[in-house]
């Protein structure tokens, strides 16, 4: 634990055994010691807190919380007692509860640099700004240190930023803050770079530019040295706001001159001189063009410039830089897009692509700088283009096989830079299908060789040809999704298999693998791919949807789970983490850091990810319990699941997905779209809302599910019903419109590339109809209560009702179970076919059957009491003869409905499972590829085939748990 | 070509192509933080025109004045794989060596895994030596047995006589390390 105040000081040494004791992890003896300390000495308060922070760290919060109040309370002084209530408090995640003791401190020693300092950094923690800026000062005024003094301008900054009127900002939180540093620049009391910062920035948000240029271009300018370039970039930015077009013009030189390969001054270079085209300007008849040097004010003195840098790099000994040379693609792109004259542009666009590739043809990132002007190529162009390349490839003689070979690793990455870019202009999806699979047979060919190159190379490192093998594998599955043939997907995986295994580490094999293993509906393998990438922390936000999407649906519900837990874990700790960083950023004086840290903060807790890991988390634990009667009940506490609470920010969701994580060379009308990106999360929201409010809506079904409404009075329980039944009310047709807005999405059909988001489960519940089944499910509960209300006397219309609402319940599951019927994975004219929607669909028919189950539950605990008041009535007036009630009948028709199609999935199930098991993949033959590839090929097989089998018996596991308690539901 | 930039906390959303190689350690959120908050300056990022982030380098000031161990120390620096083979990696060192430098550090140092043979030459070829083996400073999580590393250490314009990198003549353990 941290500084543990004075040396001399008696009580430290006495303490010192407990803090040991609590920084081993030896909670026990911490209390134990603690309390042997506090029989002798019961003032020492510090001793309180550190046992209250080992019953903190036992789990027993509750006494923890206790005695922290107790010491709390006497508003201790003691260095000691405050710092370790400062960590219990932040384990507690009650940070506000920090501020209130140096609060207390404060008051009693005024002139503590040090409390006063503390206070401030409480305040930050939980983002108290004018308070911040309060303590600040007070802070400054005790001690005239600098830095004091700007957190508190910092503090009014970030009130501004927080402030949700924009115009409070700009006329009193920043001018405020402007005019205080304002003050100490006239009192030449600037020391730090931090200081000339904070000016920056205060005067950037006010858009005041003008004398921001002033400031950076200024002796105080001169302070900012740490960061390179800082005062050039700030400069740049300046004068594109100002739009001072000499200016940036001739700094853009000027840096270009420097460094030219800094890609991010060639757009200002350009756009400057667009804008001074446009304008006519001209320089002045004598002196300097502007006040940074002089202007290229004409396209010919741009392309001068750019063919000078170009003429430096070619007549350079060392590496070339790319840079001039794609300056002039992009310069090129930017005349064409103002229609300057063809005739008169610096070049020819195919020549300079020639040439490029010529130049850098043999570097990894030749296909990533060309792909961006590949639109500058005519469509008749593309073959001469690549004709043209393929002369510059260097390659051996053909081969038996009609191939030609590189010799060396430059000469295959120019080869692989050919394939990548006929890729990119969409040659390879105009082939047909012998076309197709001519050129896997060539790219396969040529991986194979290129192995040779990366004999001795270490398992972290990637193979010079391994991107070949990850283009067959493309390739295989373009024809896969153009024929539907099966074995396309079958040698994809086989093949991609093989590059793995000579290839450990390539993150882009595994990630293809993962994807092609999820669309075949086989989530087993895909556990140890995704756990061999090592994703770790921010990257459960960003890729983790690659795991969570399929899991559940595909039936792995404890790899569903695990999971959800990755990702809720790293989200969990978001919060506590990122305050440190921000009392860090005030302390190191990183200003600009601060409002970033906390935007950071928010993105991960608005994250789309983070919203469904929570839900989807909840549900699979209600799915997952065995006991529909009393686990609904305790897991739904447990959990502290609300009804009334809604912790999802709708409105502010952040997609964090990177949906450009897979390598992808396909032509840009293949590629994923901003559109794409806006449907796929219209889709996401959506199918979360669905899912937010089923869960909420199951809650209800309990009683611990309400917060409000447990008195015991009277009036607050008829106040508690008639909240439940409005609340339960409000939930149902948010349902209900949901799901309009989902049927509306689900109607057009989005088709995303197969290697950008994929789709949710929306579409597919829709068509199987399991949202309309649960949403009718848990809409009974709004008649089970006028039941309840009603009694069973006088309510015989309300009955039927219910009583056909049973009745169409099963047969809406029963619809769901003939959907799920079919083989999931079969033989039939010597190929593996495989139907996975079958398996998705079982997994909706295990959804809806607990979620039907559990309303059933909630039914046989309403009617249980009106039956019982019944007969007692019955047994006064000796008519035992008399007939069940109608809702009574019905709900023993719909319990035994339940058994009957539990036995029948089961059943299904049970065939399935033999069936799998009895085909013999052996006896697959495969054609037209080597013994070697078939035996991948297989193997991937096997993995399917043994992750359908995993799948189907945690599903059947799961049925015949349910059906086990189906008798639990009698009355 | 490159755009050379201040790395920021959205970049954390964007370098999966970076850090999902086996060498690259993704850290937690807290780490990243610390770096911004601290050394800012020292945390650069390389972009390409295409938007996609090609590499990134993250490092830090530390060490005594006094005993003329002020140095600039290199904790990351990774390049995708794309975009390997354009001297990124020496462009980035250049950098941290001339924040370095402007900070009066008498050298630059960094860890690498004594494996790590493509990195140790090229850290040989940026003017670096090894300064002594660190025992088992890689820990292995797979049952593997742990790594050592090698410090190496290039000496800046202040070490004149380049009495930091000389080496030392017995490897450390990593608790004996500053």
């Amino acid at each position: 634990m941290a500084a543990r105040g004075h040396v001399q000081d008696p009580n430290d040494r006495r303490l010192r055994p407990i803090y040991d004791y609590l920084d081993n992890g030896n909670n026990k003896m911490a209390i134990q010691q603690a309390d042997k300390l506090l029989k002798k000495h019961k003032d020492l308060h510090c001793a309180k807190v550190l046992k209250a922070i080992g019953l903190q760290r036992t789990g027993k919060q509750d006494e923890a919380f206790a005695l922290a109040q107790e010491v709390t309370t006497l508003e201790p002084t003691d260095d000691n007692s405050l710092q370790a209530l400062t960590i219990l408090y932040r384990e507690m995640h009650r940070p506000e509860l920090v501020t209130k003791l140096y609060e207390a401190a404060v008051k009693k020693v005024p002139l503590s640099e040090e409390y006063h300092s503390h206070l401030f950094m409480a305040y930050a923690r939980v983002g108290e700004y004018k308070k911040m800026q309060q303590a600040g000062m007070a802070l400054y005024k005790i001690v005239p240190k600098n830095p004091y003094y700007f957190w508190s301008v910092m503090s009014l900054v970030m009130q501004a930023i927080s402030a949700k009127d924009e115009k409070l900002s700009q006329t009193m939180f920043l001018p405020l803050a402007e005019r205080m540093v304002e003050k100490m620049v006239k009192e030449e009391k600037i020391e730090a770079e931090a200081e000339v910062q904070l000016y920056y920035m205060i005067l950037e948000r006010l858009g005041k530019c003008e004398e921001a240029l002033e400031v950076i271009r200024g002796p105080l300018g001169e302070k900012l040295t740490s960061e390179l370039q800082s005062r050039e970039r700030k400069c740049m930015a300046l004068y594109r706001r100002l739009e001072r077009w000499p200016e940036c013009n001739a700094l853009a030189q000027k840096l270009l001159l420097k460094n030219p390969d800094d890609w991010q001054f060639y757009p200002s270079y350009f756009d400057s001189l667009f804008q001074l085209m446009d304008q006519s300007w001209s320089p002045p008849e004598e002196g300097d063009h502007c006040s940074e040097g002089s202007v290229h004010h004409t396209v010919a003195e741009v392309v001068r410039f750019v063919e000078e840098r170009i003429k430096v790099e070619d007549g350079k000994d060392s590496r070339s830089l790319r840079g001039p040379y794609l300056a002039r693609m992009e310069l090129m792109h930017r005349l064409r897009e103002r229609g300057y004259p063809e005739e008169n542009l610096p070049g020819e666009p195919l020549a300079l692509m020639v040439e490029f590739f010529r130049k850098f043809g043999d570097k990894p990132c030749c296909i990533t700088d060309l792909k961006i002007y590949l639109h500058l190529l005519s469509p008749e162009q593309h073959v001469q283009f690549i004709n043209q390349l393929s002369e510059a490839v260097p390659l051996g003689e053909q081969g038996e096989e009609g191939f030609a070979f590189p010799d060396d690793t430059k000469s295959l990455q120019r080869h692989l830079c050919v394939c990548q870019l006929s890729r990119a202009l969409g040659l390879h999806h105009s082939l047909d299908v012998s076309g197709k699979l001519r050129l896997i047979g060539e790219l396969k060919a040529h991986y194979r060789h290129g192995l040779k190159f990366g004999s001795s190379a270490l398992k972290t490192e990637l193979q010079f040809s391994d991107t070949y093998c990850l283009m067959a594998a493309h390739v295989y599955i373009d024809l896969w999704t153009d024929t539907g043939d099966v074995d396309m997907v079958w040698q994809s995986l086989g093949l991609l298999e093989e590059g793995l295994s000579h290839s450990p580490s390539n993150a882009q094999f595994k990630l293809l693998l993962l994807l092609l293993y999820c669309r075949l509906g086989a989530f087993e393998p895909v556990v140890d791919l995704y756990s061999s990438l090592d994703a770790k922390h921010i990257q459960h936000d960003t890729i983790g949807f690659l795991l969570t999407r399929y899991a559940e649906s595909l039936g792995q519900f404890a790899a569903a789970s695990q999971s959800c837990n990755f990702s809720l874990r790293f989200f969990h700790s978001n919060q506590k983490d990122t305050s440190e960083y921000i009392i860090q950023a005030y302390k190191y004086g990183a200003f600009e850091k601060i409002p970033e840290f906390i935007a950071l903060r928010n993105r991960l807790n608005q994250s789309l990810h983070f919203a469904q890991v929570r839900t989807e988390r909840m549900l699979l634990d209600l799915f997952l319990e065995a006991d529909i009667i009393l686990s609904l009940e305790e897991s739904v506490k447990a959990m502290s699941l609300s009804s009334e609470e809604d912790d999802i920010p709708w409105d502010s969701l952040r997609d964090n997905r990177d949906l450009t994580v897979f390598t992808n060379w396909d032509p840009k009308q293949r590629q994923l779209t901003d559109e794409h990106r806006t449907r796929s999360l219209e889709e996401e929201s959506v199918w979360l809302r669905i899912r937010s409010l089923t869960l909420r809506l199951l809650a209800s079904l309990t009683a611990s599910g309400h917060t409000p409404s447990q008195q015991n009075s009277e009036i607050s329980n008829e106040n508690g019903v008639g909240d439940k039944s409005s609340l339960l009310h409000s939930l149902l047709s948010q349902l209900n419109q949901t799901l309009q807005t989902a049927a509306r999405i689900a109607e057009k059909q989005t088709q995303y590339p197969l290697l950008g988001p994929p789709a949710t489960r929306l579409a597919s519940a829709l068509s199987i109809g399991s949202c309309q089944c649960q949403a009718a499910a848990l809409q009974l509960s709004v008649h089970l209560q006028e039941l309840e209300s009603a009694g069973l006397d006088e309510s015989s219309e309300l009955q039927t009702q219910i009583c056909n609402v049973f009745k169409s319940l099963v047969v809406q599951l029963q619809e769901m179970l003939n959907k799920c019927k079919g083989d999931l994975m079969e033989m039939k004219e010597s190929k593996l076919k495989t139907q996975p929607s079958l398996l998705e669909n079982l997994v909706f028919f295990v959804e809806t059957v607990s979620i039907v189950m559990w309303t059933a539950s909630y039914c046989a605990k309403i009617l249980r009491p009106l039956k019982t008041s019944l007969q007692k009535k019955k047994k006064k007036k000796k008519d035992a003869n008399a007939a069940l009630p109608l809702v009574v009948c019905g709900f023993q028709e719909l319990t035994g409905s339940l058994q009957d199609l539990l036995t029948q999935a089961v059943e299904h199930i049970r065939g399935q499972e033999s069936g799998i098991l009895a085909l013999k993949l052996s006896s697959l033959s495969m054609e037209g590829i080597s013994q070697e590839e078939a035996s991948f090929t297989k193997a991937a097989m096997d993995k399917v085939q043994g992750s359908y089998l995993r799948s189907l018996q945690e599903v059947g596991d799961l049925l015949k748990k349910r059906a086990e308690t189906i008798k639990n539901l009698k009355i | 070509m490159t755009s050379l930039r201040p790395f920021t906390c959205d970049d954390l959303f964007k370098f999966n192509n970076i850090n999902l190689d086996p060498l690259t350690e993704t850290y937690g959120i807290p780490f990243y933080l610390q770096y911004l908050a601290h050394w800012p300056e020292y945390f650069i990022v390389a972009e390409a025109p295409g938007g996609e982030l090609m590499g990134y380098i993250m490092g830090k000031a530390e060490g005594s004045v006094a005993r003329e161990e002020w140095h600039g120390h290199v904790t990351a620096l990774s390049v995708a794989p794309e975009f390997r083979r354009l001297g990124l990696a020496a462009k980035l060192m250049e950098m941290l060596e001339e924040i370095s430098e402007r900070k009066g550090g008498f050298f630059v140092d960094l860890f690498v895994r004594v494996s790590n043979q493509v990195a140790v030459n090229m850290y040989k070829r940026l003017g670096y030596s090894v300064y002594r083996t660190v025992i088992e400073y890689y820990s292995a999580s797979n049952g593997e047995p742990d790594e050592d590393a090698y410090d190496m250490r290039k000496a800046l314009s202040r070490d004149t006589e380049k009495k930091s990198i000389i080496p030392l003549p017995h490897p450390v353990r990593p608790e004996d390390i500053e």
